[in-house]
């Protein structure tokens, strides 16, 4: 679909195909990143303090700088995007910044706790820290995989669509049902009750639903459908295929819901634990300068 | 191929049709508008299905994801004719007789409105957000950490609810689980025992431990320095040190003393330039860059005065203890079978004090009283066993200053006179000693006295001689002046007679070296004792004999040694360091 007036031609390069936000204008922000990485390592290397490394060494003082200077601006990345309409730049541009230097945090992070590690707000600090770029790299990895695989899985539908046949479906099972025997008709009846669609976090993840009301029609269906009396086979036929489509579109449907999920659940661990970082981080720093 | 389509659409009653023809060799239904039969419902696939001749006749393929249903079948693909009804989402589309010209004629009908399809997305409930909420997480996240690891540690820091550190109960409780969340790394061991009362050290917020803290308890810690040496600059430098400046805390169990060489280095390495007027070398490094040991040796035992020597000099190298000693005089192979010694052995003199690290001092008493015996064959005299006490040489002339005083009382000695045909050499004849003492008895006692301690009290081979020098020039023994000066009855001489004696126990008193982690190694390894044959020899080995074991800080084929190895910063003998009321802030 083109927009009125617009050529493909009058767009930029990376506008007119799909680029990744890791591969954002020529790795641009991984080169950013490896040189923040390079330039940790060296203020780490070339400090030699009496004792061994560790944060309140000149070096420990450079790189915790630039580490909470660091934490500040990513956690400032999640705040900023919501205001779409006044971001300048391009949201995939920030994003890939976001994504290379959450990871150059790391090195930059580690090198200056020197790895001396305990039970401590330090140590805790530093372990919130990892534990949202963990979540955050899984989340790199949910929007390289899922994308895919909801386009396959929906094959060109949208939910919407999907949603509005199986409600169709359901109006003609209760037209076709009405000439079967009761237990059938209860059956059936049953299964287009449907609003079994989503529901809690674990059922929507978990993609499936072992009590589908629509399964258990179509069990049903299969197992008596030995003996079928022959006034209502043809009605038994249409509703088994009526039962055989909304079970497929509802598969669809699970499978797709629970993708979403997948792509939404790695945010419930990565944003409130960056929220206690920043406490943390805060608490961190406060201490170092209470008990100095 | 030539398609007749009516779409059909009813209202009420009334029925309207609309027929075009469409002329394409497949003919194409779906949501999307390339379709040659475009079907506009949200639940059309986007290209369905097709229509195309096969042979005679036509075939429908379904091209979406969702299949058609033809006369009631699911079918991906199906023959029909005329009369067949296929359905398409929710349209159904009956094929009827063509007429001649026109390959099928096919009727459309939406059998299916979508009126209220929006019922499922209403009832669903899509999307996690709906099921749990991140903000709420979140503040309930950021909240406990505020509390437990921010708010608790301040308060517990402020009230006094941790046991002040000498009535701590048990280790671990609430309190002091809080109070050690603030810790940065573990506490050195001797500190441990008060890691939960940050107090203890940080005594003021936001400002850096001060000295007072650590001399609260350490108030007697040792100078680096003698007082009033002549630092120059370096003084400076010196004083304006914070404790913390090199004893660093929180760096675990062993991390408060610093071993790393360059913590000393950084002064060490031009302190012969900073500090022109102290006689320091300048140390570069272990071993490559430490200078010569200079052993402190006893450059004269009356005054007394001390002097630093380089070991390896040997002509400067040699203590004068006042005592003729010889290591090798004692140490010859054979011993001395008529004392019944088979042969001496270091250990014979040398008794390691109870830690093992140095040795006893030498005392006559223990090491030479049993060899050099100061027997005496006169019977009366007044101490017992016919032995002279060792270390009162006053008090020995002034005994036999009072043995020739009695004799005046009794009349007088008798000496016999030496026999006529003795063989003697050549000379002017001996002066024979009057028999009494005639017109001044106390002349006679006097020179009685003199001529027996000269001869053999003092003498060299005979007595005191033998190992000690006198008071006076040239190490003589000044005898006449010595009863002279004595005064009041009986007259004990007030000047002494035998020089004073200084036996070094330690030559290199600002390094510290412990015998018993070498007790493998023998002692002539180190010390040439058997060959030491001059008196005063020094037997301090040199920097060389160390180096053949003890590498630098990180020697891979030597034992790793750095400065505080051997040597100290603090020095207790010097007297503390700071005093808590003017320690640097």
């Amino acid at each position: 679909m083109k927009s009125a007036g617009a050529t493909a031609a009058d767009l930029p390069e990376s506008h007119r195909r799909h680029e990744s936000f890791m591969a954002y204008s020529h790795f641009f922000y991984l080169k950013i990143a490896l040189l923040v990485v390079a330039a940790s390592v060296v203020i780490y290397t070339i400090d030699r303090p009496y004792g061994s490394g560790y944060g309140g060494t000149w070096a420990g003082y450079t790189l915790g700088t630039a580490g909470a200077l660091l934490i500040l601006w990513l956690t400032w990345f999640g705040y900023h995007k919501r205001s779409y309409a006044n971001i300048s730049t391009r949201l995939a541009a920030q994003l890939s910044a976001h994504v290379y230097l959450g990871l150059a945090l790391l090195v930059v992070a580690t090198l200056h706790t020197g790895l001396h590690l305990g039970w401590n707000v330090h140590t805790l600090a530093y372990v919130l820290m990892c534990a949202v770029i963990a979540s955050g790299v899984s989340g790199v990895f949910c929007y390289a995989r899922y994308p895919r695989l909801m386009t396959e899985n929906r094959a060109g539908m949208t939910m919407q669509q999907m949603l509005g046949r199986i409600d169709s479906l359901d109006d003609e099972l209760r037209q076709a049902a009405l000439p079967l025997d009761e237990a059938t008709a209860m059956v059936v009846e049953r299964s287009t009750e449907t609003n079994a669609i989503g529901g809690s976090a674990w059922r929507q993840l978990a993609g499936h639903l072992p009590g589908c009301t629509t399964a258990a029609a179509i069990a049903y269906l299969d197992a008596k459908g030995m003996v079928v009396a022959p006034e209502i086979e043809e009605a038994w036929r249409r509703v088994r295929v009526l039962l055989e489509e909304k079970g497929l579109l509802l598969i669809r449907v699970r499978r797709d819901i629970s993708y979403k999920a997948m792509m939404d659940a790695w945010l419930y661990l990565h944003v409130p634990i960056a929220m206690m970082l920043l406490v943390a981080l805060f608490a961190h720093i406060f201490s170092v300068f209470f008990l100095w | 191929m030539e398609v007749q389509v009516t779409v059909l659409s009813r209202r009420g009653s009334a029925i309207m049709r609309r027929t075009r023809t469409v002329s394409s060799h497949r003919v194409c239904f779906g949501r999307g508008t390339g379709n040659e039969i475009p079907l506009s419902d949200i639940r059309v696939d986007l290209t369905a299905a097709a229509l195309f001749p096969v042979g005679g006749g036509i075939r429908i393929e379904s091209l979406g994801p969702s299949p058609v249903r033809v006369n009631g079948t699911n079918a991906t693909a199906a023959a029909v004719k005329p009369g067949d009804e296929i359905l398409i989402g929710p349209y159904q589309i009956r094929l009827s007789e063509p007429p001649p010209g026109i390959d099928a004629t096919l009727t459309i009908e939406l059998v299916q409105p979508l009126s209220d399809s929006l019922r499922l997305t209403s009832s669903s409930r899509i999307g996690l957000e709906r099921a749990i909420s991140k903000r709420r997480i979140a503040w309930i996240g950021a909240l406990l950490v505020m509390v437990i690891f921010f708010a608790a540690p301040i308060l517990i820091y402020a009230s006094k609810t941790v046991p002040a550190w000498r009535k701590a109960g048990s280790d671990f409780n609430p309190t002091t689980l809080i109070a050690l969340l603030w810790k940065p790394g573990e506490l050195s061991n001797s500190h441990r025992f008060f890691a939960a009362n940050c107090k203890t050290c940080h005594a003021t917020p936001f400002l850096r431990v001060t000295d007072d803290a650590c001399l609260a308890c350490h108030e007697k810690i040792g100078a680096h320095t003698a007082s009033g040496a002549n630092l120059g600059v370096m003084q400076q430098v010196l004083d304006a040190r914070r404790c913390t400046d090199c004893h660093l805390e929180h760096r675990g169990t062993r991390g408060l003393i610093v071993s790393d060489m360059r913590l000393c280095l950084d002064c060490h390495r031009t302190l012969a330039e900073a500090a022109s007027a102290a006689d320091v070398s300048n140390v570069t490094g272990f071993p490559k860059g430490h200078p010569q040991f200079r052993a402190t040796v006893v450059a004269d035992a009356a005054k007394p005065s001390f002097q630093r020597v380089d070991v390896a000099d040997k002509a400067a190298a040699i203590d004068r203890p006042g005592i003729k000693f010889s290591h090798a005089a004692h140490l010859v192979s054979g011993g001395f079978p008529a004392l019944g010694i088979k042969q001496m052995g270091c250990a014979d003199c040398h008794v390691a004090e109870p830690s093992g690290q140095g040795f006893q001092p030498i005392t006559y008493k223990q090491q030479c009283a049993r060899c050099h015996a100061l027997d005496f064959d006169r019977q009366d005299l007044p101490w017992p066993n016919a032995r002279v006490p060792h270390g009162d040489d006053a008090g020995v002339a002034a005994a036999v200053w009072n043995f020739y005083a009695g004799k005046v009382l009794q009349g007088g000695i008798s000496e016999p006179p030496a026999p006529e045909v003795s063989q003697r050499v050549p000379g002017p004849p001996t002066r024979a000693i009057a028999e009494t003492p005639g017109a001044d008895p106390q002349a006679w006692v006097a020179s009685k006295t003199e001529a027996v301690l000269q001869t053999v009290v003092f003498d060299e081979k005979r007595g005191c001689g033998y190992c000690h020098f006198g008071t006076g020039p040239q190490g003589a023994f000044e005898i006449a002046k010595a009863i002279t000066s004595g005064a009041g009855q009986p007259r004990v001489p007030t000047a002494r007679i035998v020089a004073p004696v200084i036996l070094q126990s330690r030559f290199l008193p600002f390094a510290w070296f412990d015998h018993s982690k070498h007790v493998a190694v023998g002692c002539e390894e180190c010390h040439a004792a058997a060959k030491a044959e001059a008196v005063g020899a020094l037997l301090i080995p040199p920097i060389e004999t160390c180096v053949g074991c003890h590498g630098g800080e990180r020697a891979a084929l030597r034992a790793q040694s750095t400065c505080t190895s051997c040597h100290g910063f603090h020095r207790d003998f010097l007297g503390p360091m700071r005093k808590a009321a003017t320690a640097a802030p």
